[in-house]
């Protein structure tokens, strides 16, 4: 069947009004063949290794980009956790390693590096320590390097210390960058069941399963879902909306997989997966709080909040999954408050808090996301709402995480400007109650019983 | 050995490993394997399969162009087309008021430019007539619009 005006018309409305794009295309390299226990050996072996084999990314995914008149908004590269590939060397040489890749990201015109990461859910290893030591200076002395620690999982139960040293991390990466209003916290994020073929940033890893090298795709289609939303009339029962955004769904995701394949094929790389994240940006119209509010909400935050994105998130699994045969990664919406116009709205008027941020958490696709809070929080604080997020996600066995900036020298009602997809985050206040008995017991929080479904 | 990526070099290595037994020299590897990579170089040189779906053709283009409208828009366009030795296969067009938007699917096969001079000469002619034009391959719309 021939394709119709109307159809033509109705992909160049989404690309050119409402904002569609591929939000990432990410392209994970395993450096575990890098490895060396002499640290200059070990430099020159990732630099070689990223500058090969993502040689050709940017330009590829620019000719994707013309002919097929999608743009890609972000190119991306993830990498082996560095606390497994540099195993054993110490906190010093990982800033040192960091800043090599941050080199070839420089030069090869990526937009970040994904990968400076731990998986530590059970415990550490020597690497994961060292790694997590260097994380602050890292993250205040790259451009384009994003860092994950993984604390938690559904399997192993929270690693409490973990917990605590993560809180105590974020508190430091903040200072070192102070004078940037600590945007090294927005590249920083602590998860509880990472996904390890992860596109989105500050999250991307390359896991220790995937490939060689592997080409995975992110997909921004807040605009679209908003319009077919919007169109409703007010008497359309659930189902039927939750149809609208299903179809909608499906057209983004299959878009998002076309342009994924067709980057990966023409590096003769396999293609991974797509994630259906919907992933805002801070522009008019792109975002998924104005969705929320468009089912019939006064403001995020409403009464009705979260039951709204529980149905937002399910309608859009259920487009891309029809779409798609290789979903992963996150797979939910994303809540971010300082990247989603409509959400900065809310966090400035009062009407989206983080307790109710928490409560959403259950139902997105990871949670705490590029919040501000203000600079004099204690690390105990973050500690404990880092353990809160982990136990959201340990005991229903979904993705969860905290990517929160304590912006020094603010305090709740302030703004800070990242610019960029990073946007604008007014200082939400927190919770200052004292926890730090509780977070300084230590030691493994057990996990749930249904994580042993064998 | 330019167009084979890293696992396949590796596939390759292992292979003449293999054939060649454990003991084998270096350089006697590195000659099954250039000879190898040589021949598979050499009859096609594909750059990898891409995606293809059926019925859909990686040499047609569709061309919209929106603006208001006015004399010899249209001929315009489709004279750059033709210009550029591209067929064009089907049109439609739709001109609600004042304003014009058009849909030509052009198959640039036989045209000895490629894509990107052909996407840039018909958008400087558009600009000129003072249209939007926006050209993708076809490929795109089969994606999202067929199941």
């Amino acid at each position: 069947m021939p394709i119709a005006l109307e159809e033509i018309l109705e992909t160049i409305r989404m690309t050119e009004v409402e904002h569609f794009d591929i939000r990432t295309v990410t392209m994970g390299i395993s450096l575990l063949d890098c490895r060396s226990d002499d640290l200059k050996r070990m430099k020159t072996n990732i630099y070689d290794k990223i500058m090969r084999t993502a040689a050709e990314h940017v330009a590829t995914a620019r000719k994707v980009e013309s002919e097929y008149g999608i743009s890609i908004a972000n190119k991306r590269i993830s990498i082996t956790p560095m606390a497994i590939v540099a195993d054993g060397h110490y906190p010093e040489d990982f800033i040192d390693l960091a800043k090599t890749i941050d080199r070839a990201g420089d030069e090869l015109g990526v937009d970040y590096i994904g990968g400076f990461s731990a998986l530590v859910q059970k415990g550490f290893t020597m690497g994961d320590r060292s790694l997590i030591k260097a994380i602050p200076e890292t993250l205040a002395s790259t451009k384009h390097i994003c860092s994950s620690v993984n604390v938690a999982s559904t399997k192993a139960g929270i690693n409490m210390d973990a917990v605590k040293m993560m809180g105590e991390t974020v508190k430091l990466t903040a200072e070192k960058t102070a004078d940037r209003d600590a945007i090294g916290c927005a590249k920083l994020v602590v998860f509880a069941n990472v996904p390890e073929d992860n596109p989105f940033i500050a999250g991307a890893f390359h896991g220790v399963s995937e490939p060689d090298v592997t080409i995975n795709v992110g997909i921004s289609g807040p605009g679209v879902i908003l319009r077919a939303v919007k169109e409703a009339p007010a008497d359309l029962d659930f189902s039927q909306l939750g149809e609208r955004i299903k179809n909608m769904a499906f057209k983004i995701t299959r878009a998002g997989e076309f342009i994924g394949k067709k980057v990966a094929a023409m590096q003769s790389v396999p293609y991974g997966i797509v994630d259906i994240s919907l992933a805002p940006t801070p522009l008019p119209g792109d975002s998924v709080a104005d969705i929320l509010k468009a089912m019939g909400l006064e403001d995020v935050g409403a009464t009705g909040t979260t039951a709204a994105l529980a149905l937002l998130n399910d309608s859009v699994k259920r487009g891309g999954l029809m779409a798609s045969s290789h979903v992963g990664g996150m797979s939910g919406a994303f809540i971010p408050v300082s990247e989603d116009e409509g959400m900065i709205h809310a966090a400035q008027k009062g009407h989206i808090t983080l307790e109710k941020l928490e409560a959403m958490t259950s139902v997105c696709s990871v949670g705490i996301d590029m919040a501000a809070i203000p600079g004099s929080t204690p690390a105990s604080v973050i500690s404990g709402l880092i353990a809160d997020e982990c136990a959201i996600g340990m005991t229903n066995n979904k993705t969860t995480a905290v990517r929160i900036i304590p912006v020094p020298g603010k305090e709740a009602g302030d703004m800070v400007d990242y610019g960029g997809l990073l946007g604008a985050a007014p200082i939400m206040p927190i919770s200052n109650l004292n926890n730090s008995i509780f977070v300084d017991r230590g030691g493994r929080l057990p996990p749930p019983t249904k994580g042993i479904n064998n | 050995m330019a167009d084979l990526n890293e696992q396949e070099i590796r596939r390759l290595v292992e292979e003449a490993v293999q054939q060649l037994g454990a003991n084998v020299s270096g350089d006697a590897v590195s000659q099954v394997v250039q000879e190898a990579a040589a021949k598979i170089n050499a009859p096609a040189n594909t750059s990898a399969p891409l995606p293809q779906q059926p019925g859909v053709q990686q040499s047609r283009i569709i061309v919209t162009a929106f603006g208001k409208n006015r004399r010899g828009i249209l001929a315009g366009l489709t004279g750059v087309l033709a210009e550029s030795g591209c067929d064009i296969l089907d049109l439609s067009q739709k001109l609600l008021q004042e304003f014009f938007t058009t849909m030509l699917l052009v198959d640039i096969s036989e045209s000895s430019l490629p894509f990107e001079e052909i996407k840039t000469k018909v958008t400087a002619k558009g600009e000129a007539l003072d249209l939007k034009v926006i050209i993708q391959h076809e490929a795109i719309f089969n994606a999202m619009h067929r199941v």
